[in-house]
This record gives C-alpha cells, structure tokens and sequence, in this order.
C-alpha cells in the first residue's frame, strides 16, 4: 500500500512538473546579446514591445559571439533562441552549419542591405568604426579627418591606437592606402597588409575592447584612434575633449541567428521579424549609438531630421562608409587573421 | 595475570614457531588500503579534472577543423612567424618577471626571516594584501598609475626629473610591472618559509668562525636558503607562463602571450584542437623546462653544498 | 697543533642586559684565568647563555666591559673577536662536508691551501676522527657531529674557546666519555675556556672554577670541591647534589640546634634562623648523641631505600624535619642500620656542616 501510494505522488509531481516545463516553453524565448548599453538599448526597442506584443516572455543573456554559440550547438547544448554577433562571424557560422534556416515569409527582408540578408542569418543594426581624435591636442578642427591623416604620423605627430581586429583593421588600413570605396571588394588583403606595416611602428596600443578603446582615449593616452561610434558618442557625451565624425568610416553590421536545436524555433522567428521589421528598428538609434538595418526605419516618421546626421546608416552617412562586407571577409578571416598576426608580432 | 607457562621441550603452536602471522599481514595490507581510500577522492579528483582533461586536449590537438587525423595544428607552428614570436614572447616576460621577482622578493623575504614575528607577520599581511584584490582590478589600477597621464609621470614631471612621460604601460615595461606585482608574493612566500627554518645559529656559527656579514651570507645563509628559492621560483615562471588579464591589458596589444593566443586560436579556427594544440606545446615545452631547471639547479645546489 | 702559548685572561665588569623591562644579567662582574676551564653553572633562565651571547658578540649589552687580556672586545663584531665556539646543537654547515666545515675558518682568514689541509687534518686528528674529512655532516652520529664542531671551534687556535651546552643533545654514555675527552684536550692545548651547561655532574667533573648563576648574578664561584662542600647560599646548595636543610638558630656567630652548639667551619650569620646543610653521604650513623667531636641528631627511621650498591634512609627528627643518610650496603655499615620505625641517631663532622642564610 505504501508503494503504491509513493508512486502515485511520484507520478503526479511528474505530471506537474510536465505541465509547467511545457507552459513555460510555450512562451519564453531567450535572446543573447553583447550586453551593456547596447543590450539596454535593444532592450527597450525591441524585447520588450515584442514581448508585450506577442504575449511571450523573452529572458536575456549575454554573449562573446560566434564562439559560445558554437560551443552550445556542437555541445548539444543549446540555451538560446537567438543570439547576437558580428556579421562575418554569421557568415563563418553559416559555412559550419550552426543555425537554423530563416523563414521569410515570416521575416520581411524589404528595406535591408541583401548583403545582411542570408538563408540562416540577418542584419539587425550598424556598428562604425570611426576615427577619433582629442581636440585639445589638436586644436581648432586641426585633427585628422580621414585615415589617410592618421597615417600621416609627420602632419599628425601624436599617440596613436588602432583595433586589434584583423577585419576592421586592415579595411581602415585599405582606406588609408587609397583603395576607393566604390571598388573595396574584392580587397587585396595584401595591399591592406603593406599599409598597416607602414603605421604599425607608430602604433602605441592595439586595443582588444571598447571599453580600453575609451579609456585609452578619455584619458589621454592616445591623441587619436579607432573607436567604435557607440564608445565614441559616449565619449562625446561624457563631455571628452573628442572629436570624430562618420566620412571615411568603416561600416560593421550586428546580425541575429537562431542557433540550431533550439527548442522554441518558431516563436523565435516570429520574433525576429518583429525585431528588424521598420517600426521597432525606428525605435533603435533614438536609444543608442547603433544605427538600424532596416533603412525603411527612417521612412517612419519615428526619427527627426536633425538626428540624422548622428545616426551612423541614416542615408547622407552611409555614403562615406564602407561596409564590411561579411561573406567576403568570412571566407578571408583566418588569411587576414594569419597576416595581421604575423605583422603585428614581427 | 594469567600467565602462560609453556613447557620450553613442548610447542605450543603448529605454526613452526611463528604466531599470528596471516593476521598481522592482513593488518599491514588494510593499513595501506585503508590509506589508498583516504586519498582516493583527490586522486579521482586530479584523474578526473586534470589528467583526463590534459589527455582529451592532446588527442583533440590530432584533428582538424574538418574532424581528420593531422599535423595541421602543429604545422601552423612553424608555418605562422607569430606563434614563435608569441612564444618567444612568453618565455622572455616569464624569465623577465621571474628575475624581477627574485631581485625584489629575495631581500623581502630575507629581511622579514630577521625580524621580530610579530613584525614580520604585519609585514607578510602586506606581501599578502594583493590576494585580496582580483587580478583584473590590480591590472586596472596599475594602467591608471602608470599611464601616460597618470601619478607616476605627473609626479616625475612636476618633480623635474623628465620633461617627457615616460611609456610605462601598453608595452613590455607595463607587462613586467603589473605581472611582478601579481607574482611576488608567489616567490616570497616559500622562500620566507624556507629562510624560516634556517637556524640563526648557522650564522652565528659563520660569524664566529671569523666571516664577516658579507661573507656569512653568501656563504652559509645564501646557499642554504637555495632550495626555497628554487620552490619560488618555479611556481612564478610556471604560473608566468600561463597569464592572460594581465599581459592582454598592460601589452597594448603588443606583447602576446600563449594563453592569449591559446584564446584567439581556438575561435580563428573554429576548432578545440587548434587551441589543445597550444596547450599540449606549452605542457611540453614546461616540462622541458622545469626537468632543465631541476637539472641546472640541483647541480648548482650541489656545487653550493660542499663537495671540495 | 701547537699548545695555545699565551692563553689570555677575560675579565668580565658590570655587564647589564635588559629585555625589555627583564632585568637578565645584572652587573656582573667575572674574572677567568689565564687557560682555565670554567663552568656557568645555573638553571634556565639564570643568564648564563645570554652572558656566553654576549662573550661571543651575538648579543649586545646595555653596558659593561669584556677585555680579552688587554683589549676591550664587547665594541667588536663577532667575527674580530678571534674565540671559538661549540653551538648546543654544534651548527655544522649542512650544505659543506666534514672538511669544508672545519677548514671554514680558515679559509676566512686567508690561510693558504696546504695548510688548510694540514690543520684540518690535524684537527680531525685531535678529535679522533681520522680519515671522516669527506662525510656529508648528514652522515655522521651525534657524536661525531659534535666532535667534527669541536675541531672546527679549535682548528684557528682561538685564544679563547666557548661551549654551550654541547654534550646536551649526546646520550648518557656518550657524554661521559666525551666530559673526559674535552676535559684532557683542554689540557693539551690549554686554552682559556667557558662553559655553559646545567647539568651539575658535568660542572664538576669538567671544570677548573664553577659559577653558579642564578637571576642574571653569580651566587657563587669556586673550585668544584668548595662549592660542594662548603656552599655560601641556600640556592648553591640545593642547586648542587643533594642537601639536607636543618633549621638552626644563630646568636653572636654561634648556630644552635636543640640547646646544643653546632659545630662547623663556616662563618655564622648573626642573628635569626638560617640553615644547616648537609650531604647524605657525610651523615653517619651513630651509637648515641654524646661523642667527643661532631654534631649529633636523634629521630626515627621513616623509610630506607635500597638502590643497589647503597641506600638512602630517611630519619624523622624529633622536630619533624627530615634528614637523610646515604651510604654503601656494606655489612657494617647494615648491621648498625635501625628498621624503619626504630629510633636513630645521626652524627655530622664539623667538617661537612655548613651554615648558609636563608634566603628571605
């Protein structure tokens, strides 16, 4: 009689515990992204109008990129229902089969870049990497407007501090050697090498975080370098003695993926759409520093004019940057890698 | 007492002679079972969190990217300048930082062996005090101390001593600085400990005999405390060897050590095995190292203590 | 090795050391002979360590006066002071052979390589230990390690050789043997030496003077036979062999003991009650209290102890104080001996009863 009766509560705590696994399911996704002002801002643009939207729960969590999704999709462990990265690392994950295909018929793509928009990934917003400089050693506007400038260590004698990203690096590096915008790809990464050996020698930090990018600026111990738009109008905000401007920029995208075997696929596609659909992507510059993917945003009405010119992939900025360019730069990152390495450790 | 009285023309036992003898050798044979089960946990422990993990990282290091049996992972080694560089780089700030250590540390511990207790044990509460901050945070404070426009070059520059800041950090110098802060303690402590145990009358003795300071020191207290110093020693170069936070914040990008490349290895290529390949090369190459050291330094030692 | 030729005098003046607020050594005056052998005899805690510490420079005083014959040496570095020293626990260098240990010294004086080798050989030979210059010092026994410390405090023929307590850590047989050994090297080589120990079998055995510390003074110091026979305080005599104290009443320089006159050489306290002591062994039995020379005793016979080759028994005297009598099981003596419970009667030599004031 006792095991009888022990096994009914057993079965029945089991029940329960079926039920509320299952209703849970139903409505929660997780979303994993880079954290810090960039997720607040994501947050408020989009977690929460779709959360409320759809009636769902959305957790977050936060990532490296590439790498922790890899590690829980070949781990069989997979946690997240879609995760944030850089758009060549999208384009490495896709070659190693690491998300699931997108569906768009749910997710409407018009207005996007087709360079974001990938059978298992898309874009959801602009990075810049931008050049930044310290009014108060170089006064009056005097700074270095474009690249070409900052590899001029004799008309711009200062400290100086350039990414330790073999992409971002060596397409600055491509710019300042004169490779037009217009014809950037394919990029002869070997040309882009020689350039940067020829600055390395006045390169004095080669950051690793935006966070040193800002700290290296904001406390003077570079004059100029590259810096990431986000970091660089914080700076700006903070009240630094800074300056920079998005011509002659370099242009990164952020794009979302629904890591393979996740469990609430379909609900996170749903989401996904709502997340770069022109509405709530309008919502993304006026709360941070990240331009939105989708250029139908500025067709909203959602964004002023006078912010415009702040806003890294407002039309008028575009113009003066050049994309990077994910498949292109996905195929060559362990070349570019390789190189960029072997240089800056000669 | 009952005592036995056994006739001496009669045996007793059938066991030729020999009493309890099964017993006592299963007694002996529990005793060091009994011992084996009381360091079984932290055997299994090290097999299961060390040896195994060590195994796993060398046989992931014989496969690529695509899951086949290859060298590529070691090829890259040679193929790729930046790894000897790394390595190169690695060992120079390891033997750099030890140095370092051994010439700041060694005077430590010999002045806190001499004095009072009560003093020395104030005194090592200090050595002691980084522990107590996280390696980040220290690495922090130190980039804000010796940057550019940081304490150290405004109170030089107000002093009058240089005109221009000197480049501290974000480069090798900053490396040595914020790693021989982190380390020191790592070679006083054993090498405290070790000047501990050396009776004073050793020197005692030395100074009777008619050597001076100078000479009882390097003479008797120098070589004795050797075998600490040899202790220290090893544990900073190894745990040098292995450093990340703080190489990758103060190097300014430029001096790359292993674990940092172990790092950027392994998500470049997409693949545990061309990281474990790092580790399994940097496993080896210490061992090498540390079998060289014990040689080197056991025959220093040796020479040291005595023969003629 | 040649006979230290001019062995100095130490004379030792109004050496103060402080601890802290610990008064250690009180100034304290010490004069040692030329070539003697004298022992700081005293319990832990007395200063006789600190006081060698001091002789030998590891110790600073607060003040004081150390001459070496005639030159000062308590404003000198150890190493200048040119004495040799046996360390308790001899204090071999562990990282240097037999050899090395011994030729340290003089390698620190310059001496010149075949010397070295022949002093250190003669050295070894001194101590008997031919032929051990290249044993590791982990190698040898105690004995030997004390031996090889010996050669290297005598190997520079210091003018003066300190020991602190250096047969404390050999066995019983060994110590013996070695208390005569050290005792017949001393007169070979004749150097001025001090001794520091707390065993008082080994002071008297070894010793030329013994001074007997006690509370960072010297109560006493004398030759081994006066100090034992004819002690000058309470704390020498209890400190030293066994003592029996009787109470005595002194008038005008004269002790008394039951209304009868006690009979002793030594100089008598005043006034007041103060101490009579005497050996066991110089207690007698005697046949009555009336004898023509002698002090005599009557009590009961409480316990009498067997221990081989004599005894020790306990008498009750009448005023309930305890002396006791040792002596040898001769049959004679045996014979005369009372059963526990019986009455006796004791005799001490005038000789053999000292008077020492009580200490208040």
């Amino acid at each position: 009689m006792g095991k009888v009766k022990l096994a009914g509560i057993f079965a029945l705590a089991g029940a329960t515990l079926a039920m509320a696994g299952a209703a849970h399911a139903e409505g929660t996704i997780t979303v994993a992204s880079f954290g810090g002002t960039y997720q607040e801002a994501e947050t408020k643009a989009f977690f929460d109008p779709v959360a409320k939207e759809l009636g769902i729960t959305i957790k977050q969590d936060t990532t490296n990129g590439l790498d922790d999704v890899r590690l829980q999709v070949t781990g069989n462990a997979v946690k997240w229902d879609i995760a944030e990265m850089g758009a060549d690392e999208c384009a490495r994950g896709t070659k190693e089969g690491l998300f699931e295909k997108l569906d768009y018929n749910v997710i409407k793509s018009d207005g996007i870049n087709p360079q974001l928009v990938k059978d298992d990934w898309v874009g959801i917003s602009y990075t810049s990497v931008v050049l930044i400089y310290r009014t108060d050693v170089f006064k009056d506007g005097n700074g270095p407007k474009s690249w070409q400038d900052f590899w001029d260590v004799k008309k711009f004698p200062g400290r100086r501090a350039l990414g330790a990203f073999p992409t971002e690096s060596l397409m600055v590096a491509a710019l300042a050697d004169g490779v037009p915008m217009d014809k950037f790809y394919p990029l002869d990464i070997d040309r882009a090498v020689k350039s940067l050996e020829k600055i390395k020698p006045n390169i004095d930090v080669w950051w690793s975080s935006g966070a040193q990018a800002l700290q290296l600026v904001k406390d003077g111990e570079v004059d100029m370098a590259s810096i990431w738009n986000g970091r660089a109008t914080t700076l700006k905000t903070e009240g630094a003695p800074v300056a920079f401007s998005y011509d002659n920029g370099v242009f990164t995208a952020d794009c979302m993926v629904i890591p393979k075997g996740s469990k609430n696929k379909d609900l996170a596609m749903k989401a996904l759409a709502r997340f770069v659909s022109p509405d709530l992507q309008a919502n993304l510059p006026m709360l941070g520093a990240n331009g939105p993917v989708n250029e139908k945003a500025f067709d909203t009405g959602k964004i002023p004019a006078d912010k415009l010119p702040s806003i890294n992939s407002s039309p008028e900025n575009m113009k003066h940057e050049v994309l990077l360019d994910p498949v292109f730069w996905g195929e060559h990152q362990v070349e570019a890698s390789e190189k960029f390495d072997n240089l800056i450790q000669e | 007492m009952t005592a036995v009285v056994t006739d001496p023309g009669k045996r007793v036992d059938d066991d030729s002679g020999e009493l309890n003898v099964a017993v006592l050798k299963r007694n002996a044979r529990n005793e060091v079972w009994g011992l084996l089960g009381l360091c079984s946990p932290s055997l299994f422990l090290v097999g299961l969190i060390i040896i195994l993990p060590v195994g796993w990282l060398f046989w992931l290091s014989l496969y690529d990217e695509n899951g086949m049996l290859s060298f590529v992972n070691y090829e890259r080694f040679v193929e790729q300048s930046s790894y000897v560089k790394t390595f190169v780089t690695t060992f120079e700030v390891s033997f750099g930082v030890t140095a370092i250590c051994i010439l700041l540390g060694y005077p430590l511990a010999y002045m806190l062996s001499q004095i009072p207790r009560r003093a020395a044990s104030i005194c090592m509460i200090l050595v002691i005090l980084p522990f107590w901050t996280s390696v980040l945070v220290r690495t922090y404070a130190w980039l804000v101390i010796l940057q550019r426009k940081g304490l150290v070059n405004d109170w030089l520059i107000d002093l009058g001593i240089i005109n221009q800041p000197l480049a501290l950090v974000n480069n090798f110098t900053g490396v040595l600085i914020g790693m021989t802060h982190i380390m020191l303690p790592f070679l006083v402590l054993p090498l405290y400990a070790s000047m501990k145990s050396i009776s004073a009358d050793y020197q005692r003795a030395g100074m009777n005999l008619g050597a001076g300071p100078v000479a009882t020191f390097w003479q008797i207290f120098f070589p004795l405390s050797l075998p600490g110093l040899a202790a220290g020693v090893v544990i900073t170069f190894v745990l040098c060897l292995g450093f990340f936070v703080t190489p990758a914040l103060m190097g300014g990008g430029k001096v790359i050590m292993w674990a940092m490349r172990m790092q950027q290895t392994t998500s470049l290529y997409a693949n545990w095995g061309a990281g474990s390949a790092l580790g399994v090369l940097l496993l080896a190459v210490t061992f090498g190292l540390l079998g060289f050291f014990n040689w080197l330094l056991r025959g220093q030692i040796k020479a040291a203590w005595g023969g003629k | 090795m040649s006979v230290v030729l001019s062995a100095p005098p130490i004379s030792i003046r109004k050496i103060v050391k402080r601890f802290g607020s610990q008064d250690v050594l009180k100034d304290l005056d010490l004069n040692v002979a030329p070539g003697e052998f004298l022992t700081l005899l005293g319990p832990s805690g007395s200063g006789k360590t600190t006081l060698l510490m001091i002789l030998a420079g590891f110790v600073r005083a607060n003040s004081g006066s150390i001459k070496i014959g005639p030159d000062e040496v308590i404003t000198m570095p150890p190493h200048k002071r040119n004495i040799g020293m046996v360390f308790q626990n001899y204090a071999l260098f562990p990282h240097m052979n037999v050899f090395n240990n011994i030729a340290f010294p003089l390698k620190q004086r310059r001496v010149d390589k075949a010397t070295i080798a022949r002093q250190v050989e003669q050295a070894l030979h001194q101590v008997q230990l031919d032929g051990y210059a290249d044993r590791r010092v982990d190698q040898l026994s105690g004995g030997q390690r004390q031996r090889v410390a010996l050669a290297r405090a005598i190997v520079f023929e210091p003018r003066i050789v300190l020991m602190d307590e250096p047969l404390s850590a050999l066995d019983k047989s060994l110590r013996e043997h070695m208390q005569i050994e050290l005792r017949s090297l001393h007169r070979r080589l004749g150097m001025t030496t001090v001794y520091v120990t707390h065993d008082q079998r080994e002071a008297i055995t070894m010793s030329d003077r013994i001074a007997v510390m006690n509370n960072g003074c010297i109560e006493q110091l004398d030759k081994p036979e006066i100090l034992y026979s004819t002690p000058k305080t309470q704390f020498v005599a209890g400190f030293i062999g066994e003592s029996n104290f009787t109470p005595v009443d002194c008038r005008d320089g004269v002790a008394w003991y039951e209304g009868r006159q006690i009979e002793t050489r030594s100089q008598v306290p005043h006034a007041g009650q103060h101490w009579l002591v005497s050996r066991p062994e110089k207690v007698r039995v005697a046949d009555g209290v009336n004898g023509d020379r002698g002090n005599f005793f009557t009590g009961s016979v409480r316990e009498i102890v067997y221990q081989g080759d004599s005894f020790i028994c306990y008498a009750t005297l009448r005023d309930g104080q305890v002396m006791a009598l040792r002596d040898y099981c001769r049959s004679d003596v045996l014979s005369r001996l009372p059963a526990a419970g019986e009455p006796i009667h004791l005799r001490i030599d005038a000789e053999d009863a000292a008077i020492v004031q009580a200490e208040s």
